[in-house]
């Protein structure tokens, strides 16, 4: 694991989403040699915690088994999991990137058998799930896991339950005594491709997402309702266990907004409008929704969505960015805000409020350990002053996944422009 | 080929070992599936297990392996030998893990872990080692047909990676819409202002580029071949013809403005001062700068009026449906042409909802600055009289209909219509329509037959035998249908970019011509080794046909859903392998099952059905196939087995490339040697189709409805075949389903015809 | 003046006359200001109405709305507005120009008291809480005070008992020494304002 063969006509491409396996697979499939690099133990990044995509209500991980099967069968593509680049020397086609990799605890010898997981008695947050939910201490991260590896969380090492743990395994596959590593890896250029992540909800403070168990965020959303998350896909409110059958959608949740994030996020709108659709998954005709919202953004032919959502009468639309959520005796949020079109004050209650939260690059270009040009928000530029470090999906521009599919695609020929300009010049 | 040697190993790890008898498991792979070599391993996929069976490939001249383990999709590192034909048996998430551990269940446990290692070793036998199509091509130059920015920036792009470029325009000069625009609006920070199109210096980085051969004037008036091999004719406007050439395709034929004469009631045609788009960035163009005039009169302009969603987004089906996604930002950097130059003017864009997202934020509010002004509202009508217009409109905010009276110039912005030439697929769209009771896509299409009626322009002139245009998916324009995969178009080799894709701005064109470039190359490196192209990306293997055998049935022509499988001049099937995607829609499609690729066949899947064993009528244990989508339904029974779901010991599983494969000889052999009933597992189709190879699932469905008279002519019951739809997350519903088919299964009487 | 509507006739006078008035264009009609306020259900129209009104040409019906009046500085619209618009600013100045241009609908109690406690103040340059509240109270009449006077009456007690209101104001109260001088600061002060505002 730790020799990393690499050369200046390696593309290291970072992050294991879906933007940075496709810019690797790409790459890949074009013939050249890649190293990727994930800092989660698995890939798949965050569209893996999707339920369905808009607006064909497909599910995420349909396209991620196609790319795990890509992966599988390509050699060309060196995986990195659990590992992050701490810095980037050189210059386009002659990079160096010192690569630190956290401790798995398990090796390659794992077999996915799951005894490991039996032996474990801690549970941990779990991540896959935003910590909605517990797994144990030894846990294969989800289920479309890749690689299909088990990980020990590190807060029982040093314990007998580690030892418990290792003694579980037949394969010798649990290794309590990895540490912590740092490689160096060569490579002709970079595809930054770290994604995004949820705006902070508690930063919003007039909407209580610290304060009230029934304001959550849209990713957390997707968990409750997919049929493997945490309630096994009942839409069941926190406070109380109760299905939440009038929910409300308050678009702009950090988005679009000088005192948080001065960009649109592009997506919010199409997820929430999704999400009215799990609502008549879950309930039927009793599944209520309401969107709150500045302008719906839904371009090109989501249009038709759109106004499919439109036509269902248990969806309301109120033009409105709501002021703020107060709670009722019997813990139901309360929005309180005016609808602009004409002019109507609201006080609503709700089972519960789905903040559509807005994308933050997962690392600030500003965070990069490179000197890299990015706009306000901190999603990377297309520069020169960049070299041959190229930003690719989330981590150049709030996209959707298409669209952060086509940047991939694009970043992946940028790269290789430049591996084939080196190796011409190799001869 | 040497000769072929198989050997077979079992796993007696992960629980295989403890709930299985795997010695009895060995002897049925060495009596039954004819093994050489037959191996126990504690531990197969650890390296020393992988080192033995390296070693006895190396050693004992072993061909074909087959491993019983894990399932196909684990472990894929340990067991990823490429120098033999290898077929998995997989007893861990296919058996153990579905039964329940007691003893009760041993027996048919075992039975059913009998059967994976006899399907497997019989798959094994009829596998051959891809070596890869033979008539590869290298062409690895790239036609880009569309010189736009969109075409400008595949060229571009393609060449700075080292590909030679043949860039073919219709028009008299490179540049497209782009060319037209005074400004566009900004790619970069701080989005404030509309910035130079940049088309000068992409058209002079052109010329300067060796590797970038130009054809203005021209169009490409035939286009035969597949990946790696396609001869272009470019036909000039002077008559002559040039032929090009190439390894792949990008089109980038971009997009027309939607026709404001359609829409009088915005006062289009009736005064000059209302225009669309294009027409403001004319007299923009023309001012330099300078203000701009009022059409009518040459007067100065005092009031500016912006129109947006004029013709889209439209309930009523007059006009476009969609939103062309790029309007919003063109109205702002319009209005900032007349603000710019005098902060005086008035300009309002009256909108229902402003689109511009991601930066585009940034722009809305750089033209808040600059005094533009915005108004949530729905224009209804504008009337042109003399100099002036006035929009009449309902102000959504102040919730009254109201107007703006004295408007020098109004812009319409009409949004984009594709550039994609003939709809392939209009005939077959309006056929299943008629089907469902709605003639009105038919009548138009018989109307557009009628003798003198104007037939869309072909902009691409496939020879293809499935016609010759990409096909579209909605609304004329030719983007994939698949989220996670936007580059997949059903013609391999050939991608779409820019506009004609979908409606989109410059920022958006340009990363998609540069993503197609990308795929370009990849389409011209994957057909010089003759690999297959995404989903089953290096997949050597490619349909082989035994054409005496052949009827000229054209079932796999017409079928295919890749349009790979043109005619011969005596009418045979003339398959172009490089345009293939390995599917096998055609090998399901085949009634003389002429067509196989070495590594998947009518064979591979017929003698593993064959080889279950199956118990005779007094047994009481009932055998029911599972025919499985390997990319949906197999990896979610894979999943379930994870949480250890228990189902039936009756079903045996087979996975298969797409169910669109499936030849329905296969349905009745099974039948045949005893089997009480099938079930498939496919993608959903219809409008939001998931099958990964775009109609694979609906032929099977289409396929399987005949069946039914089969089944009658046989004696059996209609139940015993069964098609069901299913998705990758379907894992607690599939072993439900299979319980519930293998109950209603057991309460028929069994199979008449074990036994024979 | 007659305005045409959708013209920035308008918003350019409030650009020009209105403190912070050339926030008002960078308003996107989010309604978030309308539903903060602590007093947004007594408002006729709300802040971002208000500026949808001033782009629109609404002259009159801006000017002559009780809602700028019911501001009480509490700047929960600006903590919040995703624009960052100073709406509280907005909202006083807009009140000021109503009250120029003599627009403020009459018996407006905030502008009523806003004038009383301008007088109190100018008169002797200190404001004398006494007069001031009685002042208040008696707006409306002798009898109307008299029963506002007596509901005021624990309040005025407390203040009376904390020192903070003197019953002895009422023979005059105290002021500041240089009364002309105080005077002549404020006529400049308003000169200075009016060739700024373009208020004259």
């Amino acid at each position: 694991m730790t020799e990393v063969v690499a050369t200046n006509q390696t593309i290291l491409v970072v992050g294991g989403g879906i933007s940075g396996m496709t810019a690797a697979l790409e790459a890949a499939e074009c013939g050249k040699e890649v190293v990727l690099i994930e800092k989660n133990p698995v890939l798949g990044g965050r569209v893996s915690q999707l339920y369905r995509y808009f607006p064909k209500l497909c599910h995420p991980t349909c396209g991620l088994e196609i790319n795990q099967r890509r992966v599988k069968q390509n050699k060309r593509i060196r995986i990195l999991t659990m590992a992050e680049v701490t810095g980037i020397t050189g210059s386009p086609g002659d990079y160096t990137a010192s690569v630190k990799i956290a401790p798995r605890y398990v090796n390659e010898n794992c077999t996915a058998c799951g005894d490991c997981g039996d032996a474990a008695e801690t549970m941990i947050d779990d991540a896959f799930n935003y910590n909605l939910g517990k797994v144990k201490a030894a846990f294969l991260p989800s289920r479309m896991s890749y690689p299909q590896r088990y990980v020990v969380d590190p807060s029982v090492i040093g314990t007998p339950e580690a030892d418990k743990i290792k003694a579980a395994c037949k394969y010798d596959a649990v290794d309590l005594s990895m540490q912590e590593e740092t490689v160096q890896v060569k490579a002709g250029a970079v595809v930054w491709a770290t994604g995004w992540k949820p705006y902070d909800a508690n930063k919003i403070q007039p909407y209580g997402y610290d304060r009230f168990d029934n304001v959550i965020t849209s990713v957390e959303f997707e968990r409750l309702s997919d049929p493997h998350g945490p309630t096994g896909g009942k839409i069941l409110r926190p406070s109380d266990g109760k299905e939440a059958k009038n929910v409300a959608f308050i678009q702009c949740a950090g988005s679009r907004d000088e005192n948080h994030l001065r960009h649109c996020s592009r997506i919010c709108c199409m997820a929430s409008l999704k999400q009215t659709n799990y609502m008549r998954e879950a309930f039927g005709d009793e599944g209520k929704s309401t969107i709150y919202y500045i302008d719906i953004r839904a371009i090109d032919r989501f249009e038709d969505f759109y106004q499919k959502v439109q036509a269902d009468p248990n969806v309301k639309f109120v033009k409105s960015k709501v002021a703020r959520i107060l709670e009722d005796k019997d813990g139901n949020p309360v929005l309180h805000g005016v609808d602009t079109e004409g002019y109507h004050r609201y006080a609503t209650p709700h089972d519960l409020v789905v903040l559509a939260v807005g994308m933050e690059p997962s690392v600030s270009a500003a965070n990069i350990p490179a000197e890299i040009v990015s706009d306000s928000s901190g999603f990377i530029e297309q520069d020169q002053a960049n070299g041959a470090i190229f930003g690719a999906g989330c981590a150049a521009n709030p996209l959707d996944v298409n669209r952060s599919v086509q940047s991939a695609t694009a970043s992946a020929l940028r790269a290789i422009q430049v591996i084939n300009r080196v190796a011409r010049a190799e001869g | 080929m040497a000769d072929m040697k198989v050997a077979a190993y079992i796993c007696q790890g992960c629980g295989l070992g403890e709930r299985l008898d795997t010695a009895d498991l060995a002897k049925v792979a060495q009596k039954e599936g004819k093994a050489a070599i037959v191996k126990e391993h504690p531990f197969l996929c650890n390296a020393e297990g992988v080192a033995m069976i390296r070693s006895d490939i190396d050693n004992e001249a072993v061909t074909h392996v087959m491993v019983a383990a894990c399932s196909r999709r684990a472990k894929t590192e340990a067991f990823g030998f490429t120098d033999v034909a290898l077929s998995r048996a997989n007893l861990r998430e296919g058996v153990i893990w579905v039964r329940p551990d007691d003893e009760e269940s041993r027996e048919t446990t075992q039975e059913m872990a009998a059967d994976y290692v006899r399907m497997g070793c019989a798959e094994v036998k009829k596998m051959k080692l891809p070596a890869g199509n033979p008539e590869t091509a290298t062409n690895r130059r790239v036609l880009v047909v569309g010189g736009g920015v969109s075409g400008m920036t595949a060229a571009i792009e393609a060449s700075k990676a080292g590909y030679q470029v043949v860039l073919v325009e219709k028009g008299a000069a490179l540049g497209g819409w782009a060319a037209k625009l005074y400004k566009r609006s900004p790619s970069r920070s701080p989005y404030a202002d509309p910035q130079d199109t940049g088309v000068d210096e992409m058209i002079a980085a052109i010329n300067a580029d060796s590797n970038i051969t130009v054809y203005t004037n021209s169009i490409t008036s035939k286009t035969e071949g597949a990946p790696g091999r396609f001869k272009i004719d470019v036909s000039q406007e002077s008559g002559a013809t040039v032929t090009e050439e190439v390894g792949s395709i990008i089109q980038a034929t971009g997009f027309t403005l939607y026709d404001a004469n359609n829409l009088p009631e915005l006062g289009y045609g009736k005064s000059p001062n209302v225009m669309d788009q294009a027409g403001l960035e004319a007299l923009a163009k023309a001012a330099n700068g300078g203000p701009i005039k009022r059409p009518s009169d040459g007067g100065e302009v005092k009031s500016v009026v912006f129109v947006q969603c004029a013709g889209q987004r439209d309930e009523t089906g007059k006009h476009l449906p969609y939103c062309s996604g790029s309007c919003c930002l063109t109205s702002v950097k319009q209005a900032m042409y007349f603000k710019d130059n005098n902060p005086d003017i008035d300009t309002v864009v009256v909108y229902t909802d402003l689109r511009m997202p991601g930066n585009g934020e940034d722009f809305y509010r750089s033209g808040q600055t600059k005094g533009v002004t915005f108004t949530k509202g729905k224009v209804s009508t504008v009337e042109a009289t003399g100099n002036t217009c006035k929009v009449n409109f309902q102000d959504l905010i102040l919730n009254e209909q109201t107007a703006i009276e004295n408007a020098d110039i109004v812009v319409l912005a009409t949004g984009q219509v594709a550039n994609s030439g003939v709809d392939v697929d209009a005939k077959l769209k309006a056929d299943i329509a008629a089907a469902a009771g709605d003639e009105t896509l038919l009548n138009a299409w018989n109307a557009a037959q009628a003798e003198g009626a104007v037939k869309p322009i072909s902009v691409l002139n496939l020879t293809y035998r499935q016609g010759p245009d990409v096909p579209q998916l909605k609304y004329g324009f030719t983007d994939s249908h698949f989220i996670c995969f936007p580059y997949e178009t059903r013609r391999t080799g050939i991608y779409s970019a820019g506009p004609v894709r979908r409606p989109m701005d410059i920022v958006q064109a340009t990363e998609d011509a540069t993503g197609a470039a990308m795929k370009a190359i990849q389409a011209v490196e994957n057909a010089a080794v003759g690999r297959a192209a995404h989903p089953r990306s290096g997949d050597l293997s490619y349909p082989i046909v035994r054409i005496e055998g052949c009827t000229q049935c054209k079932r796999c022509t017409v079928e295919c859903p890749f349009g790979a499988i043109d005619e011969d001049e005596k009418r045979y099937p003339l398959f172009n392998e490089s345009r293939c995607r390995r599917c096998g829609t055609c090998m399901g499609a085949c009634p003389v099952r002429v067509i196989s690729f070495e590594n998947y066949s009518v064979d591979t899947v017929g003698s593993q059905i064959k080889a279950v064993d199956v118990p005779d009528e007094f047994s009481e244990k009932p055998r029911i196939l599972i025919l499985a989508c390997e990319n949906d339904a197999y990896p979610a029974l894979d999943m379930a087995a994870m949480n250890k779901q228990v189902y039936s010991a009756w079903v045996r599983v087979i996975p298969v490339r797409c169910l669109g494969s499936v030849n329905t000889i296969w349905i009745t052999d099974a039948l045949n040697s005893g089997y009480d009933g099938v079930m498939m597992m496919g993608c959903k189709h219809g409008d939001d189709y998931q099958c990964h190879f775009v109609k694979g699932s609906e032929l099977a469905s289409y396929r399987m409805s005949k069946v039914g008279d089969t089944l009658q002519g046989m004696g059996l019951e209609p139940e015993r075949v069964q098609t069901f739809e299913a998705a990758i997350t379907d894992i607690e519903r599939l072993p439900k389903l299979i319980n519930e088919y293998a109950d209603a299964i057991s309460a028929l009487p069994p199979s008449p015809f074990k036994g024979f | 003046m007659s305005i045409e509507k959708y013209t920035r006739s308008f918003l350019k006078e409030v650009e020009e006359r209105v403190e912070e008035g050339h926030w008002v264009k960078m308003c996107m009609q989010c309604g978030v200001c309308a539903g903060s306020c602590p007093l947004g259900a007594h408002w006729e129209h709300t802040p971002q109405k208000i500026f949808m009104m001033i782009r629109a040409g609404k002259r009159e019906e801006v000017l002559s709305s009780d809602s700028m009046w019911m501001c009480t500085s509490c700047y929960q619209c600006i903590v919040r507005c995703p624009r960052k618009l100073p709406i509280t600013h907005i909202m006083h100045g807009l009140a000021y120009l109503a009250k120029r241009e003599g627009l403020v609908p009459k018996n407006q109690p905030t502008a009523q008291f806003g004038q009383l406690f301008w007088d109190n103040l100018v008169k002797t340059g200190r404001v004398n809480e006494l007069k001031l509240s009685l002042g208040m109270y008696f707006k409306d009449g002798f009898s109307q005070g008299i029963k506002n006077a007596m509901a005021m009456q624990s309040v005025g007690l407390g203040m009376m008992k904390a020192k903070r209101l003197n019953p002895m104001e009422i023979m005059g109260g105290h002021g500041i020494k240089d009364k002309s001088g105080f005077h002549a600061m404020l006529k400049k002060a308003r000169e200075l304002e009016d060739s700024r505002r373009k208020l004259a």
